[in-house]
């Protein structure tokens, strides 16, 4: 599906001392870590703890906030993504992003989904086929299938979130990245939204940015906790929820702090 | 090998200096050609007022004074006493009239009319907005200047301009009252405060810079209009004495220098333009001020 | 206070909205009268204009070119010829520097050009009107005419003819120039309405465009523009709407002739600038008496209706676009 599959394990993205500053601050500092390939990751932290500004830094979108430096490594299947002679534009057709919000454009469910191959002019065929996949893959076919001219905007909250699920996925990247997928949703289109990323987990890399715990616990393989731009902790879900080795963790996975 | 190089063999889909699709450059050339090439329109928006501030004013300053200021035209020697006292009568009438017109039925829209009824109301208004200015010279000729036998003067000239300004008075009111939050308005009435009370305590300094700052850009919009002026009074060298005396206007004097362009009178012409360039600006200047003060005294409304 | 005749008990009967809305407590001498003004206006000023056209002559001759007959042809042409390309040039020039300032320019530098734009809007016609007719026209007639009758004359309409009217005038009075002065006008209104358009596209559906590998230019064109889509059509019917009411500018730079022009050089006129033309000429009792006068108000109700049916048209397609956006 998405070229030779990496085998499970296989390092896919690696993170190296990687730092963020912004004109005033330090929003990330010197975070290392590893995501390999069929992993489902969920980054959490209290607001403000810079976990949307690392999703961000993986597919290069930090360079759209003016003033905002990134120092350290990102390697894509050991290729940094910020050396020089590398296009943003090409790191992201490989690093897909949803956001907090449904964000479908105003257009047709069909050509929502297809907007990414539109864009490299790619030939009907391929983009029927890729936008049926896509949408089976997001867990919308069924439903949608009926009326793919129909406007995106007529969806449901839910169903537009699996839209742009879709979306991102009908250019066959290796990586997920999304930003706080459900929080505007509500509990059973949270529920659909988490079932697709557990059968998309078997396929591709996830990185989850979520502020739930229990989002978090339901449905990943590996946590990570953020606190104020430092990586404190990052293991195997059971054993993050179970036996968290720092304080800070056992303190956030318990609720007590926000 | 390099260690930015990539340490395993790569499928080429996922090699980031390689384009899959065979468009890559032409997407970029086409961005970057965007990029660089689309603000240069600012040259076409923005050379206009460069080259006019710049003209203008090379041909008003050197010639302007204030014995040019304080003098009545006489004939191709223009002083400009006259058609500026006639421009500051009309326009001060001519607001009079647009907020006797505009704030009432603003305030009346806003706060007394049904969402359905106020909804016909506001259209009507926008449509009449849209009414080109020399559609209501016209209607200040037949019905002001004719019917009503006023003959061309600062009264007839006076009216036309107001009615003319006058939607733009009505739509700051109607907004600057409807868009009161409800809080305030179901607070106010809460606590017992009079229909009456509530207008005049809380709603209207509430609203009155965004009111006052409509009244502003009407008379931005008013004082160069020339259309609805051409048709109902003309060029005078004197000032206005009265409601029904003749009375001049700076834009009249630009016109009639189109009219019978003798040197003395184009330069005239120039200096009148420049002095309500300076006016315009002046009153822009003005709106925009108040309208950022206003708004960052009524932020705290609005969290 | 206390004993004020206002009925306080009614407004508790109201349903709260209309509580809300003041009416109950001071329904007593219609408070609500002065919302009419708008419409009696309106129709004050329509029904003046019928009067005075006496409706001289709404037969055939009417609606055609010949102007001895009183034909509205000539200038209805005029001010389409001038308006419709001073629109296209104007959408097309002011989508550009919008979509700059949104897309491409620093938020610095947009932040100090913008206002210069806005503050253009401002500028009142009879001053463009006195730029355009001493400074503009004159250099557009030796610099770009004269280059454009030699260099373009292949193009239809650019072809220099070689009778007088017809061939670009010295002080480059005509249609072009016409034209050229509208754009100008124009092109800061629908700028801003464009560029206030594009500034409400949500900052997630930008990078959600750039996060599929899109450049901006693309989500620029594909997604922004369609989504403001409803502003940009609301930004062409004013600027329509103020093209052709467009009276003094016009009327300065257009060589004001009522002939159908027979190229882009040629001398013709415009409904409103041929009203403020001829309005005076118009006064003076001569063999027609007050004819003209009476054509004149004619000629101004057939822009006004032309303006109503514009700004009626662009009201419905608005509603119709946002509804489709909307999915509705």
């Amino acid at each position: 599906m998405s070229g030779p599959p990496a085998g499970v394990g296989e390092t896919v993205v690696a993170v190296e001392d990687v730092s963020v500053r912004s004109r005033d601050r330090l929003l990330l500092d010197g975070i290392s870590i590893d995501f390999a390939a069929r992993s489902l990751t969920a980054v959490v932290g209290p607001s403000g703890c810079g976990k949307t500004t690392f999703i961000r830094t993986l597919n290069r979108m930090t360079e759209l906030t003016p003033g905002l430096k990134v120092r350290g490594t990102i390697r894509y299947l050991g290729q940094n993504i910020y050396a020089p002679g590398v296009n943003p534009v090409v790191v992201r057709r490989r690093m897909g992003m949803v956001f907090q919000r449904p964000t479908v454009f105003p257009m047709s469910v069909f050509e929502n989904a297809a907007f990414g191959l539109r864009i490299v002019h790619a030939p009907e065929e391929e983009v029927d086929a890729a936008v049926t996949e896509a949408l089976q893959r997001a867990g919308l076919w069924e439903e949608v299938r009926a009326d793919l001219d129909g406007s995106a905007l007529a969806l449901s909250g839910g169903q537009q979130q699996r839209l742009c699920i879709a979306r991102a996925l009908a250019v066959r990247p290796r990586v997920l990245l999304l930003d706080e997928p459900t929080s505007a949703l509500d509990p059973a289109a949270t529920q659909r939204v988490e079932s697709t990323l557990e059968r998309l987990k078997e396929d591709i890399v996830l990185v989850l940015v979520t502020h739930n715990v229990g989002q978090a616990a339901r449905i990943s393989d590996r946590i990570a906790f953020l606190h104020s731009g430092k990586l404190v902790e990052v293991g195997a879900t059971a054993d993050i929820l179970e036996r968290p080795r720092e304080k800070l963790t056992e303190q956030f996975i318990t609720g007590r702090f926000e | 090998m390099s260690p930015s190089e990539p340490l395993i063999s790569v499928p080429a889909i996922d090699d980031l200096r390689r384009d899959r699709s065979g468009h890559l450059v032409g997407r970029t050339v086409l961005d970057r050609s965007a990029k660089w090439l689309l603000p240069l329109l600012y040259l076409v928006a923005i050379g206009p007022i460069l080259s006019l501030v710049y003209w203008i004013s090379v041909r008003a300053v050197p010639t302007l004074s204030w014995h040019v200021l304080t003098t009545n035209p006489s004939g191709e020697a223009g002083g400009l006493y006259a058609p500026l006292m006639g421009s500051l009568a009309i326009i001060l009438l001519a607001t009079a009239v647009a907020v006797a017109f505009g704030f009432l039925g603003g305030l009346a829209t806003a706060e007394y009319l049904s969402d359905r009824a106020a909804e016909t109301v506001r259209v009507s208004a926008n449509v009449f907005a849209g009414t080109p200015a020399i559609i209501l010279g016209l209607f200040g000729y037949f019905a002001l200047v004719e019917y009503l036998g006023w003959g061309p003067s600062l009264a007839a000239a006076s009216v036309t301009l107001g009615i003319f300004m006058t939607p733009y008075v009505f739509r700051a009111t109607d907004l600057a009252y409807a868009s009161i939050p409800r809080h305030i308005r179901e607070a106010a009435v809460g606590s017992g405060a009079r229909p009456v009370q509530y207008l005049l305590r809380i709603a209207t300094p509430i609203a009155f810079p965004q009111v006052l700052t409509g009244i502003f850009l009407a008379m931005a919009i008013g004082v160069g209009e020339t259309a609805p002026l051409v048709l109902t009074t003309n060029q005078y060298s004197l000032p206005p004495t009265g409601l029904f005396s003749k009375a001049g206007a700076l834009p009249l004097d630009i016109w009639g220098a189109y009219q019978n362009p003798l040197p003395g009178i184009v330069t005239a012409a120039f200096q009148s333009a420049f002095l309500l360039l300076v006016i315009v600006v002046g009153l822009n200047v003005i709106v925009r001020v108040v309208a950022v003060r206003s708004r960052r005294r009524l932020e705290g409304l609005y969290r | 206070m206390s004993s004020s005749p206002v009925p306080q008990a009614s407004g508790d009967r109201e349903p709260l909205p209309r509580l809300l809305r003041l009416r109950a407590g001071v329904a007593r001498g219609w408070p609500y009268a002065p919302a009419a003004i708008p419409i009696v206006l309106t129709l004050v000023v329509v029904l003046t204009l019928v009067d005075a056209s006496h409706l001289q002559n709404f037969g055939w001759s009417f609606f055609s070119f010949n102007t001895g007959a009183y034909g509205i042809g000539v200038f209805v042409l005029g001010s389409f010829l001038t308006s419709v390309p001073a629109l296209a040039l104007a959408m097309a020039i002011g989508l550009g520097v919008a979509i700059s300032s949104t897309t491409y320019l620093p938020r610095w530098l947009s932040g100090w050009l913008d206002p210069f734009v806005d503050l253009l809007a401002g500028i009142p016609s009879i001053i463009y009107g006195l730029w355009g007719w001493l400074i503009l026209a004159p250099f557009l007639a030796s610099n770009v005419y004269a280059w454009s009758t030699v260099h373009l004359a292949w193009i239809p309409g650019l072809e220099p003819i070689t009778s007088a009217p017809a061939s670009p005038a010295a002080n480059g009075a005509g249609l072009a120039s016409g034209i050229v002065i509208l754009t100008l006008m124009i092109l800061p209104i629908t700028t801003l309405l464009m560029r206030d358009a594009l500034q409400s596209v949500p900052r997630d559906l930008w990078e959600s465009g750039l996060a599929l590998g899109a450049t901006r230019w693309e989500v620029s064109r594909r997604v922004a523009i369609p989504y403001a889509k409803r502003g940009i059509l609301g930004a062409a019917f004013l600027g329509f709407g103020r093209a052709i009411g467009e009276t003094v500018a016009v009327a300065m730079v257009i060589g004001q002739a009522a002939v159908v022009p027979t190229n882009a050089y040629a001398h013709t006129t415009t409904m409103a600038s041929y009203i403020i033309s001829t309005f005076q000429t118009a006064l003076e009792p001569g063999v027609v008496g007050r004819t003209t006068l009476h054509f004149l108000a004619e000629l101004g109700l057939v822009l006004l209706a032309i303006t109503l049916l514009v700004n009626l048209a662009g009201r419905w397609m608005i509603r119709r676009t946002f509804a489709n956006v909307a999915g509705l």
